[in-house]
């Protein structure tokens, strides 16, 4: 029953961990660039969807449909006045640049609202539902629903309409796609924008039940890049799936051996897929 | 202006005829954790420290205080006094907050000759390895989880704990003297779960301890990790006899305002306003005024590090084996109770500080141990909203 429970748990919370693993790779999919910055752009969602509920008392899952956008507006500009600039550098510029604009978000933020914890309660933060004698938090359900209908959409948007298509070939082939047409400075505007957005969305699906303050996002970042890398990088639906093999191993780890030992067991089956399969769950070896 | 301060000062010195002015100038290190994870804290004793400066500026004491932010890593934490020792050339430090970077720089300061003052930092082995400049005014660890199960067996005899705490070397080193006294007097360890600090998920751990329905969860926690077992353990439905939480993370006003998962939650602390040490209520007052938030112990406890540094430093012309010598001699009375630094058991310079126990109830903290300080009588056994 614990064990049920525990898987329960590993693949709610392991919904909100792809998201932010999707974030990540659509991003590096498109211009070969590791976002470092990425958990950051995930702290400002969470500061937004705390604004949008103390002062304007937007519930946090109704907020995504305004930090979506914000998000993305801010995505792009970063990429349109700063990323676009590193696209063809040095693979340590490009790391360098990244984590200095974290840096930068993390500071700032400080300087504006301090390190304050900004605890978030809702009515809902820590109700659960029953079922069959196990408990499934409630704002934990309903984010990983919306993960799922966000990912669905997401991956329509991908496959089905032209942009989409436009943004694949992007990543596929920077420039074939360049030959055939396509405006590769847009898409690549374009990734980073649906890139901060999601990782916005997940900052705000997961503020019910966590806490904002200034650096919550490193943590979140180096999970985002165990995930992407597990996944294969650049691999939307590889994001996926690394997120909710994390959250599982997690959560059944903390369970039958040790919580103190989760971690090294999630970056021990890290290691066994890259010694296995170096480019990662879904990924295709581009080298 | 100056002028206008030294007149200032002159004129209260006729005002208040037989108050001698330990006057003077004396520099000091305060190395604390002000960005970073523990930033908020930290923050805390950043402020304590300022209210400190201020108090002493009007008892004639000029501080000049050399900052240095650690960020919660003893290496930072070590270069920073060292740059405090040799560069600054300070007569003290006080410092730093965790227990992790206080234990680091503890084993440097007798080698610099510098008086180190840990103001809050619990690890035990920070006052055990008999340093002769290193002075500790809170009461380390074992002492967190000594007065809190003592609260509960006054009150029944629970059969069974189990332990939930952050893989920091304040949890650790907690739990480590909470088993011990455990096993003294015949509690059963039916779980031991350490965590990694600021996980978002303890759901699955949390239900595992349910399975095995311990008599006490005691949790060891820094800020919001508190809040954050606290909500998951609602919704897996733990409910044991008792959840007793050692300081720091459930100590904190922002623990108070979750109403619905706090309420009866045990805490030991190393200070609360309602207790009749001389000016506590006076400081609660001032820093809520000043600060605009309610003080935690760590503030308390930085308060009254900087004012007894401070006065043993100005006291001494700023020589650090004089100062080292005053701190060993000296004795306070204040906003921590008495204050001693004496050896005892397998401390050195330890101030034997009585620790206090706090239960929330209906929206605020009441001391509610020991008993001649207790403002309230303790609700046990536990149960949910």
């Amino acid at each position: 029953m614990v064990l049920v429970q525990a898987l329960v748990s590993g693949i709610l919370i392991g919904g909100v961990y792809a998201l932010i693993g999707i974030g990540l790779t659509i991003i590096f999919g498109v211009m070969r660039v590791i976002n470092f910055a990425h958990g950051e752009l995930m702290m400002i969602g969470m500061y937004l969807t705390y604004f949008l509920f103390t002062l304007l008392h937007v519930d946090p899952f109704v907020s995504v449909l305004i930090t979506i956008p914000i998000m993305f507006a801010f995505g792009a500009f970063l990429q349109k006045t700063v990323i676009n600039r590193i696209l063809g550098s040095l693979p340590q510029n490009q790391i360098l640049l990244t984590i200095g604009l974290g840096l930068i978000m993390s500071n700032t933020v400080m300087l504006a609202f301090t390190s304050d914890y900004k605890i978030l309660t809702t009515s809902y933060s820590s109700s659960s539902l029953h079922i069959a004698g196990i408990s499934v938090s409630q704002p934990l359900a309903v984010s990983f629903a919306i993960t799922v209908a966000i990912t669905a959409a997401l991956y329509w948007f991908l496959m089905k309409t032209d942009t989409g298509q436009a943004i694949r070939a992007t990543a596929q082939d920077r420039e074939a796609a360049q030959l055939m047409g396509i405006n590769v400075r847009r898409m690549s505007i374009l990734a980073f924008g649906i890139g901060a957005s999601l990782a916005g969305t997940a900052g705000a699906l997961i503020s019910p039940t966590y806490y904002v303050f200034p650096q919550v996002g490193s943590a979140f970042t180096l999970k985002a890049f165990v995930i992407t890398v597990l996944g294969g990088m650049g691999s939307v639906v590889g994001a996926t799936l690394g997120g909710i093999i994390i959250g599982v191993v997690e959560s059944v780890g903390a369970v039958t051996i040790s919580s103190d030992w989760k971690d090294v067991l999630v970056f021990a089956i890290f290691l066994v897929v890259l010694l296995v399969k170096p480019s990662g769950l879904m990924g295709k070896s581009r080298m | 202006m100056r002028t206008r301060l030294t007149a200032l000062i002159a004129l209260l010195c006729l005002a208040v005829p037989g108050v001698s002015f330990a006057a003077g100038k004396v520099k000091l290190g305060f190395v604390n954790t002000i960005t970073g994870a523990e930033a908020p804290i930290g923050e805390n004793l950043t402020n304590g420290v300022t209210m400190a400066i201020e108090d002493l500026k009007k008892k004639g004491i000029e501080v000049d205080l050399v900052k240095e932010d650690d960020t919660g890593k003893p290496e930072k934490a070590l270069s920073a006094f060292e740059k405090l020792a040799t560069r600054d050339d300070v007569a003290g430090v006080v410092g730093p907050y965790t227990s992790a970077c206080a234990n680091a720089v503890a084993s440097r300061a007798d080698q610099y000759k510098v008086p180190l003052l840990v103001p809050v930092a619990a690890k035990e082995e920070i006052t055990q390895k008999g340093y002769k400049f290193v002075y500790r005014l809170n009461a380390p660890a074992d002492v967190y989880s000594s007065v809190i199960l003592d609260t509960i067996l006054a009150l029944d005899k629970p059969k069974t704990i189990a332990y939930v705490y952050a893989n920091t070397d304040f949890g650790i080193s907690t739990v480590k003297t909470a088993k011990e006294y455990a096993a003294r007097v015949g509690l059963k360890e039916v779980a031991d779960e350490k965590y990694q600090k600021g996980a978002p998920d303890f759901r699955s751990t949390l239900s595992k301890i349910k399975g095995l329905s311990p008599d006490l969860v005691f949790m060891v926690s820094y800020e919001v990790d508190a809040i954050t077992l606290m909500r998951q353990s609602k919704e897996i439905g733990l409910a044991p006899k008792a959840f007793l939480g050692a300081g720091a993370g459930f100590t904190t006003a922002q623990f108070l305002e979750q109403k619905e998962v706090s309420n009866l939650v045990f805490s030991s602390t190393q200070w609360t306003d309602d207790v009749n040490w001389p000016g506590a209520k006076d400081f609660y007052n001032r820093y809520k005024a000043k600060f605009g938030k309610e003080p935690t112990y760590h503030a308390a406890c930085a308060y009254e590090a900087m004012r007894i540094m401070a006065e043993t430093a100005a006291a001494n012309g700023g020589d650090r084996e004089k100062t080292r010598a005053g701190l060993r001699s000296g004795s306070w009375k204040g906003i921590m109770g008495d204050v001693k630094f004496t050896d005892y058991e397998k401390f050195t310079n330890q101030n034997r500080h009585e620790m206090l126990v706090q239960q929330i109830q209906a929206g605020k903290y009441e001391t509610v141990s020991p008993a001649k300080y207790a403002t309230k009588k303790p609700v046990y056994p536990f149960r949910w909203k």
